[in-house]
């Protein structure tokens, strides 16, 4: 409709030197260029939704056809007999992993970033690192786990182990946790770190007093979103050697099968029962990821307000 | 591709525990005894490896071991018979499934290793030739035939090639690739040498895969361990092709009574455990326990797994072998946990 009331005057006045121009034409591009943008916009959600409604399918299906129990998928280890097998092990294996990957990765890379960002000077030192940094994010993550398995596992002869598996999902989620700090510490403002000065504070008090709580909130987001991309990740620790069949691991010494390589490992067995069992599991999981990422938007939006 | 050939791709295809060795061997076998708790009886990691067909049956007995002993762990990685030894032969595993016997390659990197062995027949398994159900033109198939299909630089595009009245359309042909004891067991039987097979089908190292890929194309063939049809021929529309039997040119499905008896021949092989007799020494009474209870059950274990049992005798043999075994490394066989049932 717009349209329309472009084109008329220039009907009718004939001498303006943008007679020629096809001004309709121009808002049709528009509106497909509109259309293109939304769709690819949209691409994303209901990629998503797809994955979802899959995911709940193929979970309602291993409830019904298959007499999947939750309760004997929550209580039993895996198994070769489809029907006594569970996710047990997987689970116990996949939380302890997040526990000793966050204890790895948290304070190294807080002190790091903390480092970048109050302490060092901007040269070209500096420059080289935080480059480095945002090329360790983009590497793809199996090259962890082979780093993990010919440093660790083979060379100081940790064996493939809970630990092994643990510190591959640590250097993976480090570089992520320190940018996310970074930006949680810049966004701390300059008057904050200038008051605390004027009371005569160190710089080292005025970090530990005034910016590391300010920014804790973004921290503790930023951390939580980063393991939640590590308790998915199976790649590094297929490289670093989890077991076929999961086994509840009594600690971090002991030989480990997490729940993405478990679901790997059902997958690929023949009978459809596997595959349910695959596709609860697969469920199991993304609950575990939905609580992590829930627990970050509730951190960052409780904080937000009260900064 | 030649024998040669065949081999060197298995090196560079290596699993994931060979691949940067070094000094893993030592880590992975000090570790062995760690998560030991303090009951009686065998405890400790048996870490096995191996075909992808076997491993199944070798599972199986693993977690029925560990259902006995709770200090132990086994844990069986299906890489295929190739990879898997290439991991044995370096001293990764203390057990290795094999759904072939070792190469001749395979020994010697084994001594350069020197990584001293023993081997168990643990059961039957059928090859079973698959067609799609949709397929009804394919009633039975010759050896001939099956070689002319699957040799190297076959020139059979479509069904027609094979026998002149089934139909002019395009075959999918879909198989195990080289990393498997099943490739070079069919290689060896269906075309004359090990190794030998045309370059342009689909390769996997996923028996799975193949029956999958069989069952949801009409012009879908292919060839795959048994156990991996039994498990999914209800349900989908795949079934086995009847073979040629090199014992009386009769046609036969690979059945039980067929397998056992010996008619469904060349396409039915034995299934081989190998053990490594280092672990053995290190630790008799848990390698020692693991083979003898494997052994005690393993007409039950095979046939869990849909594959089939072994004669009685050969039974009786692998019990002699594992007796001799303990001997050669020292350790009264009357001094294991799991005694000969």
């Amino acid at each position: 409709m717009s349209t329309d009331t472009d084109d008329a005057p220039f009907a009718e006045s004939e001498e303006t030197p943008f007679t020629d121009i096809d001004l309709g034409w121009e808002h049709r591009k528009n509106r497909i260029f509109l259309g293109i943008i939304f769709a690819a916009s949209m691409f994303g959600v209901v990629m998503l939704a797809l994955l979802l409604l899959d995911v709940v399918t193929d979970f309602y299906r291993g409830q019904t056809e298959f007499g999947i129990s939750l309760i004997d998928f929550f209580t039993r280890d895996g198994s070769r007999r489809q029907e006594l097998a569970g996710f047990r092990g997987a689970i116990v294996a996949s939380v302890m992993l997040m526990i000793f990957t966050a204890i790895l990765a948290f304070f190294v890379g807080v002190g790091s970033a903390i480092y970048l960002e109050e302490y060092a000077p901007d040269n070209r030192v500096t420059r080289l690192i935080e480059a480095n940094l945002a090329n360790l994010a983009g590497v793809p993550s199996i090259v962890y786990g082979l780093l993990a398995l010919a440093a660790f596992v083979n060379g100081i002869g940790l064996g493939p182990i809970l630990l092994a598996g643990a510190i591959a999902l640590a250097l993976l989620v480090m570089p992520i946790i320190i940018v996310s700090t970074q930006e949680a510490l810049r966004a701390v403002p300059d008057s904050m770190r200038n008051g605390s000065y004027a009371t005569g504070a160190t710089k080292w008090q005025t970090i530990r007093g005034v910016v590391l709580p300010a920014a804790m909130p973004g921290i503790m987001t930023g951390t939580i979103l980063a393991l939640a991309r590590a308790i998915g990740e199976t790649a590094p620790l297929i490289m670093v050697g989890a077991l076929f069949t999961n086994r509840i691991a009594w600690g971090p010494f002991d030989r480990f099968s997490a729940m993405p390589t478990q679901i790997y490992n059902w997958a690929a067995e023949p009978e459809p029962h596997f595959i349910h069992l695959a596709a609860t599991g697969i469920a199991v999981l993304l609950a575990f990821l939905f609580a992590m990422n829930g627990i970050a938007i509730y951190l960052r939006n409780k904080y937000e307000r009260d900064l | 591709m030649t024998d040669n050939t065949s081999e060197t791709g298995r090196i560079g295809m290596t699993s994931r525990r060979g691949f940067l060795v070094g000094t893993g061997a030592a880590g992975i076998t000090a570790l062995a005894g760690c998560s030991a708790g303090g009951s009686d009886g065998p405890s400790g990691t048996i870490d096995a490896s191996g075909s992808n067909t076997v491993a199944p049956i070798t599972s199986w007995a693993g977690e029925n071991f560990e259902n006995e002993y709770p200090d132990v762990l086994v844990d069986v990685a299906p890489e295929g018979t190739g990879a898997g030894f290439q991991e044995f032969c370096r001293g990764n595993s203390a057990v290795q499934s094999a759904s072939r016997e070792i190469t001749e390659d395979e020994i010697g990197l084994c001594e350069e290793e020197d990584v001293d062995y023993g081997f168990i027949e643990v059961g039957l398994d059928g090859l079973s030739v698959v067609k799609n159900s949709e397929n009804d033109w394919v009633d039975n198939i010759t050896l001939d035939e099956l070689q002319q299909i699957w040799e190297f630089e076959s020139d059979v595009e479509t069904w027609s090639d094979v026998r002149s009245e089934w139909p002019d359309e395009d075959m999918e042909l879909h198989a195990r690739d080289d990393a498997s004891g099943t490739f070079d067991y069919f290689t060896e039987a269906i075309n004359g040498e090990l190794g030998n097979i045309r370059d342009d089908y689909s390769a996997t190292s996923q028996t799975n895969e193949i029956m999958n890929a069989v069952a949801s194309n009409e012009h879908g063939f292919g060839w795959g361990g048994l156990g991996y049809l039994r498990a999914i021929e209800d349900d989908q529309p795949i079934e086995a092709v009847p073979v040629e039997s090199d014992a009386d040119g009769e046609f036969y499905l690979p059945e039980q009574e067929n397998i056992e008896e010996g008619t469904y021949s060349p396409l039915a092989r034995p299934l081989f455990a190998y053990i490594n007799l280092a672990s053995l020494e290190e630790e008799p009474d848990l390698i020692g326990s693991f083979a003898r209870f494997y052994v005690n059950n393993q007409h039950d274990f095979a046939r869990d797994e849909g594959f089939y049992a072994t004669t009685d005798e050969a039974q009786e043999a692998n019990h002699d072998k594992i007796d001799d075994w303990l001997d050669q490394v020292g350790s009264d066989p009357d001094d294991i946990t799991v005694q000969r049932a």
